[in-house]
């Protein structure tokens, strides 16, 4: 199989993030590519031909685990490093320099160096809390790039990091645990196990927690075991919901609830729990979802396909846009020829 | 006139017979004679005066005479005239122009030559059309005419240029003999044998022009080489040869014959049927390229050549040494050859301007392409003809003519040595597995130390239809076929409950590409690409093999069999970790079983010095 066909086939976008500007749709996939997607092509009509992508290559060495948008930077999050590309928005182009660096570092007994694996941004503050593959929350300040702090206490790697305005992290990691961090405390100052309740156990697909929401009273969370909704202060469940797969991917979505995962569909519940919208999707899992309601209302929905879905009205599929194979200046790659080499074949083999 | 003298005469008469009457009465007739004598002078008076009018009458005759004549002289004269018109018409209607037995342009032909001329003769009668067709046709001669006689002299130039350089290049003869007489010592002395000479059997010269070339390109790659890594040989008898040539020059002045006698008028109406076999016999003597050292497998290239469609073909062939199975092998020398070079599939004639000329003897190329594959002549790649030193067309209309035939042939046919020995080898990995007479405990030692808990229980070859009743994404996101077919086999590995079948996708053009798997584990289930990640990325770690990733004495397939079945092991191994009835346990060394949001597997193998581990 071809190296362009093997992309196509097997393209996992794991990051999307939204420019400040609200003007341009960043994907970013674990073959070191990110995508960026004008986003008032979306809003054309069916007649005219859409826009392609733009590509820009980070190396096929740099897994993109996460991306995150600040002022005028793209900040990724790949192995063991953060770094920011600065976003010509005239240019419509990502520089290809580095404008910075963190480096996570390397825990004395650490074998391997840990992956960013979800970053929460607090843009007010211009700090950044990244959750990482060595169990450990970095915070980061964005003004100097310093560590500022380090949330410890996880067993197992972190899949998700969120925050509130009140200063609340939350995470959701592969030990089956919510931790709740206060900026103030070095402990946690609250802990949730889903897998306790069983409720909400399914056995067979372990305890991890993939993915964590918050908004003003609720928390969301879901992985191994079925998405609940709990209530921030008593941490209660108050409803559960009957996603059918794996869950990678929560939020509150407007007033309803978005989840998805291993799972051909995505599902869209109210906060009782009532099934308000079943989206089918190409994904062999569903990773990422992004949106946004101005100026033009859309969300987007990544995972392990080569299409990114979108829905204008939050409800139903609107459009699948490839990335590879819809980009920008494609045409003109001319084929290479790689051919495999063998030595002879000795006669004694044969 | 008449009435005038006669009423003189009555008077004179009356005057007479009055003179009479007195006399007899005997009166005085003088004064009657006196009167009547007055009457004579009258009557000479009417007398003269009758006289002139006759005269006058005369004159005026005669004038009319002559009108009379002269019109009577133009009367004759144009009755001459009309007969000599009436002849002129005959002689006319008699006249037979030469310009009928002219050949001239067709409407068509004429029309594109002198496209200015034609378009202003629209309105003309056709005669004065064919008129101005002729004139145009004689400037048209004319100026060929010019243009004959500048190459005509131009040739001259050429010819004499020739003479004289050869001239100059004979002059040389004598010093360069005594030059290699003089440095003969020093030949000796460094031993190089100069005076080995080029023996060629009698039968290459018969050989026609661009296998000759081709065969000679051959033989002097041959001398050159260290190691006899393929040898060509001409296939055929020269006596073949000469009587095709007779039969040939017999055929062109049969031909010639029948021309002059259309030429005469006896249209001969009989239809020669062109026969393909007979039109496209090839020629009687071929060359049989064999690459491969003797006793291993050698690739037999039969390469004939075609006079009506100006091309010459191959056919491959393997022979075996050993034991194998034929059908396969044939079929993969046939995809070597299809695929040697991308987009030269050698589907069409690639000889610029072919179809044109074998419309001539009634026949289209695609004809012809069916008919060399119908008679296992082969088929006229493009890579074939410019190691003849043709120039070629391709499908996509890029013109080729390939000049440095040395390199060309040389690196044409290490390409397909190449390709041969990966094939080879690929068939024989297929075989293998196919028969089980593969260890894989012991071939897999040198790849990962680890233990294989697995076991490859089937390997068999599987329908096109069976490989594509699997619904997967890799199978549809290959790119335009470009005539890449493929052959498809079916592995199953069982560990413990679980199985997993594979299907395996093979492309023609193979070492350009990978062969695909796809997966599919029966397992609490039935799990694949289309509904888990983690099948998804273990296919894209099996798929993702490239072949500089291999080390050199590896094999492609048994490379990716390996990593399907380390990558299932690793899968059941971190999958089971979670189940409540624990079946498998942990025996790969790998340090997380998760990673990521995306919980990957630890497929990847890393390899530091003596320390190993599996990581995603």
């Amino acid at each position: 199989m071809k190296q362009k066909d093997l992309k196509r086939a097997y393209n996992n976008v794991l990051a999307q993030a939204i420019s400040d500007s609200n003007q341009y749709l960043f994907a970013g996939n674990l073959f070191g590519d990110i995508f960026v997607l004008r986003i008032k092509e979306l809003d054309k009509g069916s007649e005219e031909p859409p826009g392609k992508l733009k590509i820009f290559p980070q190396g096929s060495d740099v897994d993109i685990n996460y991306l995150t948008f600040h002022r005028d930077f793209l900040i990724v999050g790949a192995v063991g490093l953060i770094y920011g590309l600065k976003w010509n928005e005239e240019e419509e182009s990502l520089a290809t320099k580095r404008s910075w660096e963190v480096k996570i570092p390397i825990q004395v007994d650490a074998v391997e160096v840990p992956d960013v694996n979800s970053m929460w941004l607090d843009s007010e503050n211009s700090i950044l809390f990244a959750g990482c593959g060595d169990v450990v929350i970095y915070q980061v300040s964005l003004e100097d790039g310093r560590i500022q702090r380090e949330y410890r206490g996880h067993t197992d790697y972190v899949h998700s990091v969120v925050g509130n305005a009140k200063g609340q992290i939350f995470s959701g990691a592969e030990d089956g645990t919510v931790r709740v961090w206060s900026t103030k405390q070095q402990q946690h100052t609250s802990m949730l196990e889903p897998y306790k309740n069983p409720n909400l156990l399914r056995p067979d697909w372990g305890k991890w927690i993939g993915a964590v929401a918050v908004n003003e009273d609720w928390l969301l969370c879901g992985g191994g075991p079925k998405a609940s909704i709990f209530h921030l202060r008593s941490l209660e469940s108050t409803c559960v919901f009957n996603f059918p797969g794996r869950v990678h991917l929560c939020d509150f979505v407007d007033d309803c609830v978005l989840i998805g995962g291993e799972h051909n569909h995505v599902q869209s519940y109210t906060l009782n729990g009532v099934l308000q919208a079943n989206i089918p999707v190409e994904h062999t899992a569903c990773y990422s979802a992004v949106w946004q309601t101005s100026p033009i209302k859309f969300i987007s929905i990544a995972g392990f396909s080569n299409k990114l879905h979108i829905l204008k009205d939050f409800r139903f599929l609107d459009s699948k846009i490839d990335m590879y194979g819809n980009v920008e200046g494609e045409e003109n790659d001319l084929e290479e020829e790689d051919e495999l080499i063998e030595k002879p074949l000795t006669v004694e083999a044969a | 006139m008449e009435t005038i003298l006669n009423t003189q005469f009555d008077q004179l008469q009356k005057a007479i017979e009055g003179i009479k009457e007195a006399k007899s009465k005997g009166q005085s007739t003088d004064e009657a004679r006196i009167a009547t004598t007055l009457m004579f002078v009258a009557l000479k008076h009417a007398n003269r005066e009758v006289k002139h009018k006759i005269k006058a009458g005369r004159d005026k005759l005669h004038l009319e005479k002559c009108k009379v004549d002269l019109s009577r002289l133009q009367l004759q004269n144009l009755l001459y005239e009309v007969s000599h018109l009436k002849k002129e018409i005959v002689r006319c209607q008699k006249f037979k122009s030469r310009d009928t037995s002219l050949e001239l342009l067709s409407d068509a032909e004429y029309s594109s030559e002198l496209p200015d001329m034609a378009k202003d003769e629209e309105e003309l009668s056709s005669h004065k059309q064919h008129l101005h067709r002729l004139d145009c046709e004689l400037r048209l001669r004319k100026a060929l005419d010019k243009q004959y006689s500048a190459l005509l002299s131009s040739k001259q130039e050429l010819l004499q240029d020739n003479l004289s350089h050869a001239q100059r290049y004979v002059s040389f003869a004598p010093a360069l003999r005594t030059l290699q007489s003089a440095t003969k010592p020093l030949h000796d002395a460094l031993q190089l044998s100069l005076d080995v000479e080029w023996k060629l059997s009698a039968v290459v010269k018969y050989l026609p022009k661009p296998l000759y070339v081709l065969f000679i390109v051959l033989q002097s790659l041959q001398r050159v080489s260290e190691e006899q890594s393929f040898s060509a040989e001409v296939v055929g008898y020269e006596s073949e040869a000469q009587m095709q040539e007779l039969l040939k020059e017999k055929k062109c002045s049969t031909l010639n014959y029948r021309h002059t006698k259309m030429e005469s008028g006896e249209r001969d109406k009989i239809e020669e049927k062109t026969n393909l076999d007979e039109a496209l016999a090839p020629h009687p003597l071929h060359i049989c390229l064999t690459i491969g050292a003797a006793g291993s497998n050698q690739l037999v290239l039969q390469i004939r050549y075609f006079d009506l469609i100006k091309c010459a073909t191959v056919w491959g062939q393997l022979n075996c040494s050993g034991n194998s199975n034929g059908q396969a092998d044939a079929n993969f020398v046939h995809y070597l050859l299809r695929h040697l070079y991308p987009n030269d599939l050698g589907n069409e004639l690639p000889i610029p301007g072919i179809q044109y000329e074998l419309r001539s003897s009634d026949l289209t190329a695609e004809e012809c392409v069916r008919y060399l594959k119908a008679k296992d002549y082969g088929k006229p790649f493009c890579w074939l003809q410019s190691m003849c030193s043709i120039a070629t067309v391709n499908s996509s209309m890029l013109y080729n003519h390939e000049l440095n035939l040395n390199k060309n042939t040389k690196e044409i046919i290490d390409r397909i040595a190449r390709r041969l020995n990966s094939w080879q080898r690929l068939s024989q990995q297929i075989r293998g597995l196919t028969f089980k007479d593969i260890d894989l405990y012991s071939l897999k030692e040198n790849i990962y130390p680890a233990g294989l808990s697995c076991s490859l229980v089937q390997w068999t070859a599987i329908t096109h239809e069976e490989l594509h009743s699997q619904i997967s994404d890799a199978l549809n996101t290959s790119t335009a076929d470009k005539g890449i077919t493929y052959n498809s086999y079916r592995a199953v590995i069982v560990r413990g409950s679980a199985k997993m079948e594979c299907f395996i996708r093979i492309p023609s053009n193979y070492p350009l590409e990978m062969p695909l798997w796809i997966l599919n584990v029966h397992w609490n289930g039935c799990l694949t690409a289309q509904n888990n990640s983690a099948i998804k990325m273990m296919e894209f770690w099996t798929n993702s093999l490239q072949p500089k990733q291999l080390e050199p004495n590896h094999c492609v397939l048994y490379a990716q069999l390996f990593r399907t079945i380390y990558s299932f092991d690793i899968f059941l191994e971190t999958e089971g970790s979670m189940q409540n009835t624990i079946e498998y346990n942990k025996e790969k060394p790998y340090i997380s079983a998760f990673a990521k949001r995306s919980r990957s597997r630890p497929y990847k193998y890393i390899k530091k010095g003596s320390v190993f581990a599996f990581k995603q």
